[in-house]
């Protein structure tokens, strides 16, 4: 048994110390196999990306309440009279008055600049109050100051400033008649909300004839992810149609929006692995040949045909693992938190970080190895079964 | 050992049968016309036959690189068939037609007042207006683009590219409940004429509270291009702003066919500046404009698409390279006798050429076949995506690439070839 493993180790050295023989064919190999890794890496680092700012967003301690099938707060009305109703529901946490806490907001759609391709796209802007702005998990101004209520002043998130053009602290927005003064920046950590433009509720109201409505509600719960309270009165009040879900829920829901592009990057990334995959059989078969009257030599001094079919395995293991890791580095150094931008399921721009984890690097190392292993194991049962005689002729 | 190597060749023969398949029933077919003796008497006769031989000598090599070159024109074809789709909302729309939306954003309501100030006004043809329903059909999911659009007017701005008979519109006009519906959509939901269906709206409700209505399906429309669009379905302003329960009287945008795609400038300007400082000023732009942008929303497909196929192309271009230059140079000593025995150098570098360029195109018009089939694959899955066509123009950019391809991965070893000097060719081996 060492025996046999002693010997594959020999012609493994040898096969791979050789590889400089054939650098251009095994180049060509190793290029394949990088190129599907990084395409497959970049479809999973953006939709990746895509989802954490999402899932981010969402706190397990505060439901949102939407008008029932409305799907998106885009889409969700809600009256002062329906407010005031599912406020008094059991299970919102109370102040120190014994008041529920609640952040009745406002969600319109304003246009910006994209910066990237110079077009107006579709920016949220909220009007929440302060109490809305303390239900957000690690929010901060990060520059300027907080707006205050009765202006027509906005703070904007760093996402927007990122990825679109004309919100810089201290110039004066237009949306149709009304002007808006940039304030402040802010941060929410990378999350969704630092997309979106936020200004004082009923300023909001009072300048976009919005009346006394709003569009959703988020109330912060008395014990996280327990929103049954809510819901059970919801479905007793024959006067509400609505929704009740936990923050996290909304999120992680809409977060799925681009999991048809992971099945893209897959498909893709596979198809072009039978391309590449035809590179590494072409070169291990190429170097099988090559090496003929080495194999055919070791054969004749006594080495077995299993060492002949494992050396050239694991050349192109080796070959196919090198290409894998420059995929990989690649997308890395060019992918990993480049920001972009699309629309999410309140038609409005979901600014986000390309995003790769360890998890998506396995991917790509599953792939790069599956391309190895397939391309090499038909060269390495031809290398086994290569009788010594013909070897040595084809040497000359 | 052997087992699974058996079975592992058989998976290996079936994932590349739509290479070789075709190929092997040319070449029977051939065997048992005669066809084939009488194309080796022609090849031969012109050269060719050296060029083919040369190409076919290592069978498993030239499948494996053909399987290369095929990838990559399946993932071009498709992938450009796609890009093409989307550019096609842009591409197809009408130079004489104008959106106006409320200037904060498209999303943002317009009074319906707009419209009857706007058809008066000089340059103007005809107007119309839509309104986004946030339609879908049973599940929430299956959204579906819905529009509740002035009946009476919508066919003279959008009658060009949509095509309806003359009795479904009349249809139309005379059911209050009337729904017509686009080629796709009806085929992708199992829709006909006559049939009852109930849709839900995710942003209306009716003034019961409920969010479903109930439709006829009166007419079917075509597009006049096989690429535009036939997803949306439309229905009656009216029906929409007499049951649902807030928001009446407004509209989503208005459509403005001009009487020349020249006066189009001053139309703009006319509406812009008649709204111009109301609580409802609006933004008129060409439809081409409108549309552009609303692609780019979604970001830059056209980037990643295109990213793809060339990183597709970047892969085989090495591969096919590679494997070119070694067949060339496992020839040398061949290459030395065939000069010796007169062959001109020219001619020489010519048969290296043409092997690489036969190669890219059989290969590259294989792909460009499983293109298709994947083309008419994606066009009847039942999902709601663009129409995919393979145009003319798309076929003579492969063919162009294909040749592309060919000369690249062939131009070193036939220079080589052509430089190689008999001496050295005869005393290499």
């Amino acid at each position: 048994m060492t025996k046999i493993l002693s010997q594959i180790w020999v012609v493994i050295v040898m096969n791979i110390t050789s590889i400089g023989q054939r650098i251009w064919m095994s180049l060509a190999a190793i290029f394949a196999v990088a190129v599907v890794v990084a395409v497959l890496l970049s479809f999973l680092a953006m939709t990746e990306g895509f989802s954490k700012t999402l899932e981010g967003s969402g706190s397990n301690t505060v439901a949102i309440v939407t008008r029932s099938g409305s799907q998106s707060e885009l889409n969700s009305v809600l009256s002062r009279e329906t407010i005031n109703i599912v406020t008094t529901a059991p299970g919102i946490a109370k102040d120190a008055n014994g008041d529920p806490i609640y952040s009745p907001e406002l969600y319109v759609i304003v246009d910006g600049i994209k910066k990237t391709s110079g077009t107006e796209v579709n920016l949220p802007m909220r009007g929440i109050s302060s109490v809305g702005f303390e239900l957000r998990d690690q929010v901060s101004i990060t520059s300027g100051r907080m707006f205050e209520t009765g202006k027509n002043e906005i703070i904007v998130g760093e996402g927007v400033l990122r990825e679109f053009a004309g919100f810089e602290l201290g110039t004066t927005v237009r949306f149709g008649k009304t002007e808006w003064e940039v304030v402040g920046t802010f941060s929410t950590g990378g999350n969704a909300f630092e997309s979106e433009l936020w200004a004082d509720a009923p300023t909001l109201q009072s300048q976009f004839q919005r009346g006394s409505s709003f569009q959703t509600i988020r109330v912060l719960l008395e014990t996280p992810d327990d929103v049954s309270g809510m819901a059970e009165m919801v479905e007793n009040d024959p006067r509400l149609f609505l929704d009740v879900v936990t923050e996290a829920d909304y999120f992680a829901q809409q977060g799925e929006a681009l999991n048809g592009i992971v099945i893209f990057g897959w498909v893709i990334s596979i198809f072009m692995s039978v391309g590449a995959l035809a590179g590494a059989l072409n070169t291990m078969y190429t170097s099988v040949a090559n090496r003929a009257g080495e194999i055919a030599t070791l054969r004749a001094i006594g080495f077995s045909n299993t060492s002949a079919f494992f050396g050239t395995l694991a050349e192109s293991i080796v070959l196919s693992v090198i290409g894998g890791f420059v995929g990989a580095m690649a997308s890395y150094l060019f992918m990993d938190g480049l920001s972009a931008s699309t629309l999410g399921a309140s038609f409005t721009q979901v600014v986000f970080k390309f995003e790769l984890t360890t998890d998506l690097f396995i991917n790509g190392a599953f792939l790069a190895l599956g391309i190895g292993l397939i391309g090499g194991i038909f060269p390495a049962a031809r290398a086994a079964r290569l009788p010594v005689i013909v070897a040595f002729r084809g040497a000359n | 050992m052997n087992g699974v190597l058996t079975l592992f060749k058989w998976v290996f023969r079936i994932i590349t049968a739509p290479v070789w398949v075709p190929f092997w029933i040319l070449w029977k077919l051939g065997e048992v016309t005669g066809l084939n003796a009488v194309i080796e008497a022609i090849a031969m006769s012109t050269g060719f036959y050296v060029v083919y031989k040369n190409l076919t000598r290592k069978p498993l090599r030239l499948s494996l690189t053909m399987l290369a070159i095929f990838v990559a024109f399946t993932i071009y074809g498709t992938l450009t068939a796609f890009q093409n789709a989307f550019d096609a909302g842009v591409e197809l729309s009408a130079d004489d037609r104008l959106v106006s939306v409320n200037k904060i954003n498209f999303t943002q309501p317009l009074p319906i007042s707009y419209v009857n100030r706007v058809r008066p006004m000089e340059g103007v043809a005809s107007v119309t207006h839509l309104n986004w329903f946030g339609g879908y059909y049973q599940d929430p999911q299956n959204v579906i683009v819905t529009f509740a659009v002035d009946e009476g007017s919508f066919f003279d701005v959008y009658g060009e590219d949509l095509v309806m008979s003359e009795e479904a519109k009349a249809a139309w006009l005379g059911n209050r409940q009337g729904l017509i519906v686009g080629e796709s959509i009806a085929r992708l939901n199992g829709w006909e004429v006559g049939q009852r269906i109930p849709l839900n709206s995710n942003i209306f409700s009716q003034q019961d509270g409920s969010s479903d209505w109930d439709f006829d399906i009166v007419g079917i429309y075509t597009g006049s291009d096989p690429q535009i669009d036939t997803n949306s379905i439309y229905f009656h302003y009216k029906y929409f702003n007499e049951t649902q329960s807030f928001g009446g009287n407004f509209i989503g945008f208005m459509a403005i066919k001009t009487e020349d795609p020249d006066l189009n400038e001053a139309v703009i300007k006319q509406v812009d500046d008649l709204f111009a400082n109301s609580p409802f000023e609006t933004e008129t732009v060409p439809e081409k404009v409108f549309n552009k942008g609303f692609i780019e929303q979604i970001g830059n497909i056209r980037l990643i698409l295109s990213s793809v196929v060339l990183a597709a192309f970047f892969i085989i271009l090495v591969i096919v390279g590679n494997s070119m230059v070694l067949a060339v140079r496992e020839r040398t000593s061949e290459i030395g006798v065939l000069k010796t025995l007169g062959f001109t150098s020219p001619r020489i570098f010519r048969m290296v050429l043409g092997e690489s360029f036969l190669l890219s195109i059989m290969s590259g018009s294989l792909g460009m076949l499983a293109a298709m089939v994947m083309i008419g694959v994606v066009n009847n899955a039942p999902i709601q995506l663009p129409t995919l066509v393979m145009t003319s123009d798309l076929a003579i950019e492969a063919f162009t690439y294909m040749a592309l391809l060919g000369f690249i991965t062939g131009i070193i070893p036939a220079v080589n070839a052509l430089r190689l000097n008999i001496i050295t060719a005869l005393s290499r081996n």
